[in-house]
């Protein structure tokens, strides 16, 4: 699985990194996320779906 | 009727008569929401002038991201469109309200100068501090073995943080206090009113002040990082900043008290929830957190202005319509949330709105995640057995802005108090955030607040 986050559509509201830490880092200064590695481990493809599914600007999606 | 109005009125429709400060409108909330969703999740309202009312979640979502055909421009002086900004009804007499009324290019720099300031990164820096007032207020009341969850707690703690975010003096807090939240929840027509009026304009006068004293003197905080704003090489205009003080001030204090306080009542009627989040918080308290910001979404909606022709969610909006973006019904949609009337501390897939979507997400949403969090654990750990008076509680009497409480008493077995009452850890705080420099951007400070022994 692999995992994209829209800059253009996130807009900082951080769930993503809520829920699955380990994939999402969010920016110092502004909060906005973007995926550590673009590659999501097997054991975190749930959390991933998950932080896709909460994610209020619809910013994150897998393939 | 000509022609002209005539197809104007089969454009507006369904229509659904929606009055979100009536007196009924809290009691019925979740039935005219429930009546939104099935029949008319997009309607045309003649309250108010007339305006489109957005309930469905879908929909809320198409037009909230839908940028390019919405404004939040409060053109004040009648320079560009008219447009009347985000409330609805338009407030009589009223400035521009900061970046919530302003679009972009001009509300991005604000948002550039603001965000380094209210980061998660740089929120997270505040935790002690916070820690340390919430125990101050704690320690007034713990002997005592009462408490109002309002006044002495979720009033106090969210007032004393923005501040010293904004880097005003703490000890202020007492101006800013009353204007904050009796400035949304007296009615118009109160006979309080203009008390009200002249506390607000007692708070705006210490605006002023603090924005002039910033400026001969600059000190951090979020009023430095207005003061120091240029767009184009041009510093904006004082008014403009006024508002955007006034906009911190408003964001920062009734909001998160409202959240707070309505979490602890339902955590009073719920105990068995309670001493589960209590013992389970480690994997509970943040899914239960977005629970309380979705259920009970204390910033209900916002007001649009459409800019240009469109059709959206299967509607067709005209330049200038007006249209009500309700935040606190989309949240309430079964389309998106499974028993949306039920509270589950353990909801997954949780995409609320309560922040607002698009450029505009609440600026201070890391704030008051923070501040809630701390507030709720520690009552759960001082004050693990509360019961709050259901008689004693106050709800607003209009939810049509914010969803929030004016009190809310609460008794509790006594405990010891740990530490110094407010006033004297105010004194504290405010050393600390002169010596070290607290309110500086995360840019430029990135440890946390070191306060006494932490």
């Amino acid at each position: 699985m692999k995992v994209h986050v829209d800059a253009e559509r996130c807009q900082g509201h951080t769930l993503c990194a809520m829920i699955a830490p380990e994939v999402f880092e969010l920016s110092d200064i502004d909060g906005h996320s973007s995926a550590i590695t673009e590659d999501v481990p097997a054991e975190l493809e749930q959390k991933v779906i998950e932080a896709v599914n909460s994610c209020p600007e619809g910013a994150i999606s897998v393939s | 009727m000509p022609q002209e109005e005539a197809a104007d009125d089969t454009r507006k429709a369904p229509r659904f008569r929606f009055d979100r400060h009536a007196p009924d409108y809290h009691e019925q909330f979740e039935a005219i929401t429930q009546e939104m969703h099935a029949k008319c999740p997009i309607a045309w309202s003649d309250t108010y002038d007339g305006h489109w009312v957005a309930a469905g979640n879908g929909q809320v979502f198409d037009l909230a991201r839908s940028a390019e055909f919405l404004s939040n421009d409060h053109d004040v002086k009648g320079e560009r469109r008219g447009y009347q900004g985000i409330s609805i009804p338009a407030p009589q007499k009223s400035g521009q309200g900061g970046i919530l009324e302003m679009d972009p290019p001009r509300q991005r720099y604000y948002r550039q100068a603001l965000n380094p300031y209210l980061s998660p990164a740089a929120v997270a820096r505040w935790v002690p501090f916070v820690d340390e007032v919430v125990r101050a207020c704690l320690d007034e009341k713990i002997e005592s073995g009462s408490i109002d969850f309002v006044d002495d707690l979720a009033n106090v703690v969210p007032a004393v943080l923005t501040l010293a975010m904004m880097g005003i003096p703490l000890q202020r807090w007492v101006i800013y206090n009353e204007p904050a939240h009796a400035g949304v929840y007296t009615p118009p027509d109160s006979p309080d009113m203009p008390r009200v009026i002249a506390l607000h304009q007692e708070m705006i006068m210490d605006l002023v002040r603090q924005l002039h004293d910033v400026r001969a003197n600059p000190r951090p905080g979020l009023i430095d990082a207005l003061v120091a704003l240029r767009i184009d090489g041009e510093a904006p205009p004082d008014a403009e900043l006024m508002g955007n003080l006034a906009l911190l001030i408003g964001g920062g204090f009734d909001t998160t008290t409202a959240l707070t306080a309505h979490a602890l009542e339902w955590l009073s009627e719920n105990p068995v929830e309670r001493e589960r989040l209590s013992r389970e918080r480690d994997t509970l308290l943040d899914s239960a957190t977005e629970e309380f910001l979705r259920f009970y979404t204390p910033a209900v909606g916002d007001g649009r202005t459409i800019s240009a022709d469109c059709e959206i969610a299967g509607v067709r909006f005209r330049e200038g319509d007006r249209l009500w973006l309700s935040w606190a019904m989309a949240n309430r949609d079964a389309a998106a949330f499974p028993d949306p009337n039920e509270v589950d501390l353990a909801r997954r897939n949780n995409r609320h709105s309560s922040f607002g979507l698009g450029v505009h997400r609440c600026i201070g949403s890391n704030v008051a995640r923070m501040v809630f969090k701390r507030m709720l654990l520690a009552v759960l750990d001082r004050m693990p057995d509360y019961g709050c008076d259901p008689d004693g509680a106050v709800h607003y009497d209009s939810i049509g802005v914010i969803n929030g409480m004016r009190h809310l008493p609460a008794t509790f077995t006594p405990g010891p108090r740990v530490g110094p009452g407010l006033a004297e850890t105010l004194d504290v705080l405010q050393r600390a955030c002169d010596e070290q420099g607290l309110a500086a951007p995360v840019t430029v400070r990135q440890g946390r607040a070191q306060i006494g022994s932490t």
